[in-house]
């Protein structure tokens, strides 16, 4: 009892020595300057792609431009000096282009038949040419590859009908034969951000590793190039992955020009791995439920996998093919070009059972058919074409992904993302080495991408952000392109680099304050 | 999730002016001396240790009074320069107790009071506004109580506690743009306390006493969703009016106390108490919603807040000077320890390590007594490091607190 009075006394005492001292803050946030360090932020200009323009749900409109990354880095650098940042802005707020096919408006979230869906809206004008071409500070291009950063007439009205020419670009390019680049070391900026690259192996991962060619209405498909020891561009098919060497040389071809008119200072961000986003996450591998099959499980059992796999078994490729489970959800089949063709072989182990010509078609259909595992992705535009008909196929076996194969275009196979993985990383390792070689600040954007997809994603006062589609927040309807809080907390690492490299004190934007995905 | 909010609801509103949850108003001559314990002179020693009742001069006594505390918690975000202010109103606890011995040896009372109750109102839109836009809460004490004595200078006292309580909770569902309420107008709790009183001298009272901890439960909380569109209420499984039923137990916390009053002249008297609270309780706090899949557990209708706080300690000194058998001065000073650390620093129920300094002035009139009494609060500034919730900067507080009393020890 005695101690405890003792010690009460003497804390009691102690307060009142020590009260005061502590009730305030150190300083206070009013108090605090914002400084630009080493760095000079009066002109600041940023390259890029479609995540650099604000792209997102699709397409380039303008509440999503006001929302881009760069623009949220431009505002806070004018607390520290920093000057006006203008925007190619899309004049309307649907985007797409009338008359120029593949350029349809915004997606929208809309209630069809019960459910949530993502619906794309027609393109809301034809495409405009901006005024003092050359003068905007977002250069950010959607569609643009490392290489057409340097490509001259890129911003080529003419060049569009020949695929070499952008028409982002188009609308803010100061001539006809000029380039993104060419453009950018006009403006004499003393500052730039530079996050490319992504689209040398984006626009392969979305199409399933394919290119297509569309004749007379007819689309073909067929397996797109994974470019090593090629340099030469011009040969490249849209869809194919650039060689490391070519966004390498890209992007130093850049850092060197900017370097020549005297811009040095800025910040480059690497790739995310594409495969982080929900375009490649959000429909599993094994969306065939026994409840969904229904009763047709037993009957795909007995007509169709039982017969299937019996046949694969016999030529050491089993494994390509299991029976429905009754309990448990099945995989997709799909067509994997990785495969070895056993289409002949197994047209004849089925003919006898079949006759010839539905043997020589099932050959066709499944000789390089297999089941999707978990190391598969089968893409977000694909959830639609699950349990469609496959035209021209015969029934019954013309049902996609569970009578008949999803296509190479459907899926990007364990195969082809590896493709992906290798180049994403040898794409890495160049732009960091960049980065130190020309001293500029470094966004690991990849690591943040992987952060968000997983379980525990990003959390931002209270708010949780993570890669799931539609409601994790970060991303919209595309699956690929960020909401503006996704590119509040792009904008907030870009910051933090700039803010260590150049000894800055830019302040973080409130990621959670801009828009996320609109809800009908 | 009704359980979970409604606690962190009385949570919330307690911690806002204590560092533990009790707040320390409960009697006015009590605060006015840091909010001892050891005074069995009216009926208010009921609500610090049912046993005090035996040591009462009088045969009935009647107590009841009112607060206000006033407080204000600014929160700064050193990554975005932003800084806010809470707009809290101001909170009016009130008490009310009642003794009487039917017999000499035996005393039965009641005690009402509002251990928790006050409102943390932040900016619609501040930053945090997806952990909390407004909390208000209410709580009332109801607790009979029975105490013997046991020896002339040693009794033993009991009491139920039947709690009551309401959760006001608005925040914001920043993924939809919209808004959820929750709300439990009826939570309810048991508990219950007893104590020793000492006065193995006519100089020393010393109190020793002990509060269960209550696990108020709400069952039929109700949280009201609000979006900018319909179609997000299906997609939730709420009802057409946006709705969805929750439960969830908040735990409040037990305490001990040990007090003790010293006369050290007839007419000076010194008192300190060690209160220990046993907020360890209150690991997380659980949502159980009946349809919303919001959680985040493998059943999705459970949202589990980890909360962790911690055990924590006050330390209080108090005196009183009698200028004559009419009037009373007080004084006394309290360190209050935050029951959790930067780390789990939550704006919902904003706490600090906090030294008070309080005083106040006695009238004692026949039977009636009226006392005065206030205290000013002065919160440590600390740093904010919440991972879990991404919610980072420094938040500090300032606090006051004034008392009007009265009593009426008739016989």
């Amino acid at each position: 009892m005695k101690k405890i009075i003792i010690s009460t006394i003497a804390v009691s005492a102690l307060l009142f020595t020590v009260t005061s001292c502590n009730t305030d803050f150190d300083t206070d946030v009013k108090d605090i300057p914002v400084t630009k360090g080493d760095a000079d932020f009066s002109k600041y200009i940023s390259l890029g792609n479609s995540l650099t323009s604000g792209y997102r749900d699709n397409a380039l409109y303008s509440s999503g431009q006001n929302e881009s990354y760069p623009s949220m880095i431009a505002t806070q650098m004018k607390l520290a000096g920093g000057g006006e940042f203008k925007q190619p802005l899309m004049p309307n707020d649907v985007g797409g282009f009338i008359g120029l096919p593949g350029f349809s408006g915004k997606l929208t979230l809309q209630v069809v038949g019960g459910a949530l869906s993502p619906v794309p809206s027609a393109p809301a004008a034809a495409l405009d040419i901006l005024p003092n071409g050359g003068s905007y500070q977002n250069m950010g291009v959607p569609g643009a590859k490392s290489y057409h950063l340097v490509a001259p007439g890129y911003g080529s009205q003419a060049g569009l009908s020949t695929g070499t020419a952008n028409p982002y670009f188009v609308r803010f390019a100061s001539s006809a034969t000029t380039s993104v680049l060419a453009d950018a070391m006009a403006q004499k900026a003393t500052f730039f951000s530079l996050w490319i690259g992504n689209n040398d192996v984006l626009s392969y991962a979305t199409n399933g590793g394919t290119n297509s060619q569309t004749v007379g209405g007819v689309t073909t498909y067929t397996p797109a190039t994974v470019q090593t020891g090629n340099t030469n561009v011009a040969n490249y098919k849209s869809n194919d992955i650039s060689d490391p060497a070519v966004v390498a040389g890209s992007i130093k071809a850049v850092l060197d020009g900017l370097k020549s008119v005297g811009t040095t200072k800025g910040v480059i961000a690497n790739i995310p791995y594409v495969t982080s986003v929900p375009y490649f996450t959000t429909v599993p591998y094994n969306p065939l439920t026994p409840a969904a099959l229904g009763a047709n499980l037993a009957t795909l059992n007995t007509n169709l996998y039982g017969p299937l796999k019996q046949a694969l078994t016999a030529f050491g490729a089993g494994d390509r093919i299991n029976l429905l489970s009754t309990t448990a959800p099945n995989p997709v089949l799909i067509k994997d070009v990785a495969l070895q063709d056993l289409s002949v072989q197994l047209t004849a182990a089925l003919t006898p059972s079949l006759g010839l010509p539905t043997a020589t078609v099932f050959g066709q259909i499944f000789g390089q058919a297999r089941q999707a595992t978990s190391e598969d992705y089968i893409l977000l535009s694909t959830s639609s074409v699950i349990n469609s008909t496959a035209p021209g196929a015969p029934a019954p076996v013309n049902i996609y992904g569970i009578s008949y194969p999803l296509q190479n275009q459907h899926v990007l196979t364990k195969t082809e993302a590896a493709y992906v993985k290798t180049a994403t990383d040898a794409y890495n390792a160049s732009i960091k080495s960049l980065a130190d070689s020309y001293g500029l600040a470094f966004v690991d954007a990849n690591k943040k991408m992987v952060e968000l997809n997983s379980q525990s994603g990003i959390v931002f006062d209270g708010v949780r952000y993570t890669a799931k589609f539609v409601t994790g927040g970060a991303f919209s309807l595309d699956g690929v392109h960020l909401t503006g809080r996704g590119y509040g907390i792009v904008a907030n690492e870009f910051i933090k680099s700039i803010n260590a490299k150049y000894r800055s004190t830019l302040p973080l934007v409130e990621a959670n304050k801009y828009s996320g995905v609109k809800f009908p | 999730m009704k359980k979970i909010l409604v606690s962190t609801a009385l949570l919330a509103g307690v911690l806002s002016y204590a560092g533990g949850f009790r707040v320390s108003l409960q009697g006015v001559k009590q605060l006015a001396m840091a909010h001892t314990s050891a005074h069995a002179e009216d009926a208010s020693v009921t609500f610090f240790n049912p046993a005090g009742m035996s040591f009462i001069p009088s045969k009935l006594s009647i107590v009841a009074g009112g607060f206000g505390a006033s407080n204000k918690v600014t929160f700064q975000n050193l990554n975005t320069l932003q800084s806010t202010e809470t707009d809290n109103p101001l909170g009016t606890p009130i008490y009310a107790a009642i003794t009487y011995k039917p017999l000499e040896n035996l005393s039965v009372g009641f005690s009402f009071s509002t251990p928790f109750g006050s409102t943390i109102q932040w900016p619609e839109n501040w930053e945090g506004k997806e952990m909390v836009q407004k909390m208000e809460l209410k709580s009332y004490y109801f607790q009979p109580m029975v105490s013997v004595k046991l020896a002339p200078w040693l009794s033993f006292g009991a009491s139920y506690i039947y709690a009551r309580g309401k959760v006001d909770w608005d925040k914001a569902v920043t993924q939809f743009d919209g808004q959820v309420n929750i709300n439990d107008e009826k939570a309810t709790g048991h508990g219950y306390g007893f104590g020793f009183y000492f006065r193995p001298d006519p100089k020393l009272d010393v109190s020793v006493a002990y509060r269960s901890p209550v696990d108020m439960k709400a069952k039929n909380g109700t949280a009201t969703f609000k979006f900018p569109s319909q179609s997000v209420y299906s997609q939730l499984k709420l009802n057409a009016a946006g709705q969805d039923a929750f439960s969830a137990t908040l735990p409040l916390v037990e305490e001990y106390t040990i007090g003790l009053t010293y006369k050290v002249t007839p007419k000076w008297q010194v008192s300190a108490d060690f209160n220990y609270h046993g907020w360890e309780r209150y690991s997380r706090l659980t949502l159980d919603f009946a349809n919303a899949p919001i959680g985040n557990q493998a059943d999705p209708t459970i949202l589990v807040n980890p909360k962790n706080f911690k055990n924590s300690k006050t330390f209080r000194l108090g005196t009183q000077y009698a200028f004559s058998n009419m009037i009373y001065g007080r004084l006394g000073a309290y360190y209050d320890e935050s029951p959790y650390t930067n780390e789990n620093f939550i704006p919902e129920t904003p706490s600090f390590d906090t030294y008070v300094i309080t005083g106040g002035v006695g009238f004692k009139l026949k039977q009636f007594g009226i006392d005065i009494a206030g205290g000013y609060a002065m919160p440590q500034y600390r740093n904010v490091n919440n991972a879990n919730l991404g919610f980072y900067g420094q938040a500090k507080a300032r606090a006051f607190y004034f008392g009007l009393g009265l009593s009426y020890n008739p016989f």
